[in-house]
């Protein structure tokens, strides 16, 4: 291995994460005239959850009905996300910043019209109308690409963010290492835009494989836990989001599936969704997978979306949709059978769970304020890893005036140095593993922290489990710090499972403060498992005390739509 | 495991290693690419979406179809 060179690079504004939040990050800091670097541990065509392709945006359109206006939409969001969802923020970023949003698909080259040149609208998850535009997202992320490069953004692919920098409590850089050459990289930022998605690779797998996962698996938590580290408070850290998936593939999907019609049944062939929620299938995620659960806890499994119903036609853009927004799903019904098997059952499963958005209106992560910045001065964030936003149209839209906030802040204060002696010890921190001959591999040390939280906290949480599973993981601080790697790569998975381990905690530490249940099956107390909005209607704050430990605090929200 | 790399077709442009999220594929100067880490991969399929030789297609193992 050669020794790694040291870069050192000026920026206004840095980006640390080029999924479609950070790109449109990045694509809002240049527009405002700043100086823009993206850093991303994979390539920026093609990385984040959404990289493979996508098929669903969400939006209100303003063609007369009244779910289709804006107060149509923060009421949806108040019905569904109560407790969660801060209507200030969603008014001020995501209303604010649809009709720009919509316009930039457009603009570069992903066009959320049909063939027919018109919106294909579907409904599911709670919707009071059809808020989903289908669409083909396969090429979303390589035409974003492209026009970041078109307007002079710089890209450091495969590169590592393992630490950010600040002075005087205020952003000054960030630091982190290539995985292919092992250089080094101290960056002086005036302002760092966060969007490294939400933490997957946090619970067990049901296939056992901890890469096959629902969102990307390469999101684990880095921007969480830098965030917490220089003090930024986090919310919303509680929630353990889980999905449907098709059975040993954590394939998205679902929402194709539910919004042209189809029905879940049980292994007694009787559709059941009925039985827990109105809206039946058409129900919110978590409910769905909630009515699930029980189904298999009371011995009614296996599970199946029964597809037989629908026409020729809806078939056929069902399949085609499915392939948008994952692009080897159709290929993996195929080798099954089951999409071609005259019955139409699709057998499902219930996916790993993850540190993720409780609602799908809202998210989970740095608590972000009306123009998508955290409590630390020039520290921003957007998509999955802020509190406010979650999916395709929230990080289009946050992502955008994310970066554009970003470049205002960094255009009205002056460069500060970074502390050279404190990039000296990131950099003896960051790469320490390849230097130890005995210690445990991160592939290892990770299968820990899964079973710990998979064991206490999936798909019910008690005081008891809960600080129980705050215990081991304190336990095995210890061999966090003397992880090994035999080369880059693997001191990537290394540094990300440090990730893991600080979100498990922070997660562990924010369950045990709602005392409460909401959103079941993301956060069930069996100890407290009634709603109680009167004590819990809000946020659970977390942040870093004096000597480095996790405490929380409670932000009210209040509702009147 | 997926993905499976045709190297009669494969012209070693590096797409698949640049495009690749996970680190999953790498290739070396000059050299064809490896599937250097194929457990570590997430399926997305925007290796061979990318190819512009049409040289990857997408293998799922028996722990993901046949369970």
């Amino acid at each position: 291995m050669k020794r790694p060179q040291i870069h050192k690079i000026n920026t206004d504004v840095l980006i640390i994460g080029g999924g479609l939040a950070g790109l449109n990050a990045a694509i809002g800091a240049a527009e405002e005239g700043a100086k823009v670097l993206v850093m991303d541990k994979g390539g920026i065509a093609r990385s984040g959850s959404i990289g493979g392709g996508v098929d669903h945006f969400l939006a209100y359109l303003n063609e007369g009905e009244s779910w289709d206006t804006k107060e149509g939409y923060l009421k949806y969001c108040a019905d569904t996300a109560k407790g969660a969802v801060d209507l200030e923020i969603q008014e001020a970023v995501f209303c604010d910043e649809l009709g720009r949003a919509l316009e930039r698909m457009e603009r570069i080259g992903v066009s959320l019209y049909n063939k027919e040149g018109i919106y294909y609208r579907t409904k599911s998850m709670g919707q009071p109308g059809p808020y989903w535009i289908n669409f083909n997202g396969k090429r979303l992320k390589p035409c974003l690409a492209k026009e970041v490069l078109r307007l002079g953004v710089n890209a450091l692919e495969k590169t590592v963010t393992t630490r950010i920098l600040t002075r005087n409590g205020a952003i000054c850089g960030a630091a982190g290492f290539n995985i292919r050459s092992g250089d080094f990289y101290a960056i002086q930022a005036k302002a760092i835009v966060g969007t490294t998605g939400d933490t997957v690779r946090l619970f067990e797998s049901p296939t056992r494989n901890p890469f096959n996962t629902w969102h990307c698996p390469y999101n684990t938590g880095d921007f969480q836990a830098m965030a917490f580290n220089v003090g930024a408070d986090l919310t919303n850290m509680e929630y353990v989001r889980m999905t449907l998936v098709p059975k040993g593939f954590a394939a998205p999907g679902f929402n194709a599936f539910f919004s042209l019609g189809c029905t879940l049944v049980n292994g007694h062939g009787e559709p059941y969704m009925e039985r827990y929620h109105k809206l039946a299938n058409r129900a919110q995620r978590s409910m769905l997978v909630w009515g699930t659960l029980n189904e298999i806890r009371e011995g009614r499994g296996p599970i199946f979306i029964d597809t037989r119903h629908l026409d020729s036609k809806t078939r056929n853009h069902l399949f085609t949709t499915l392939g948008y927004d994952k692009d080897t799903l159709p290929d993996f019904l195929k080798a099954k059978k089951e999409y071609e098997l005259e019955e139409g059952l699709i057998e499902i499963m219930i996916s790993e769970g993850m540190q993720g958005a409780p609602a799908e209106v809202c998210g989970s992560g740095i608590r972000i304020d009306r123009e998508c910045a955290s409590s630390i001065p020039g520290l921003y964030a957007a998509g999955d890893s802020a509190d406010q936003h979650h999916c395709v149209h929230s990080c289009t839209t946050g992502g955008y005036l994310a970066g554009k906030k970003a470049a205002s802040y960094a255009s009205k204060i002056k460069r500060m140095d970074v502390d050279s002696k404190e990039v000296r010890q990131e950099m003896k921190r960051v790469f320490a593993p390849l230097q130890r001959s005995k210690g445990l591999t991160s592939t290892e040390f990770e299968d820990v922290i899964r079973k710990i939280m998979t064991d206490n906290l999936v798909p019910a949480k008690n005081e008891g489990g809960l600080k129980l599973a705050l215990h081991k993981l304190k336990n095995i601080v210890p061999y966090a710090e003397q992880l090994v790697a035999q080369n880059f790569h693997e001191l990537m998975r290394v540094h990300e499972a440090q990730s893991l381990l600080k979100v498990g905690m922070i997660c562990c530490v924010a369950s045990l403060a709602r005392k409460e249940s909401r959103f079941a099956p993301y956060h069930f107390r069996s100890d407290y498992p009634e709603r109680n909005d009167q004590d819990f209607c809000g946020l659970v704050l977390v942040r870093k005390g004096k000597s480095g430990e996790i405490v929380t605090g409670f932000h009210r929200l209040e509702y009147r739509v | 495991m997926p993905p499976v790399i045709d190297y009669k077709k494969c012209k070693a442009c590096g797409t698949c290693d640049r495009h690749c999220p996970g680190d999953v594929i790498l290739q070396e100067k000059k050299k064809k690419p490896i599937v250097l880490y194929p457990w570590e991969c997430w399926h997305c399929g925007s290796c061979r979406q990318d190819c512009p030789k049409g040289a990857i297609r997408i293998v799922f193992p028996p722990r993901m179809i046949n369970i």
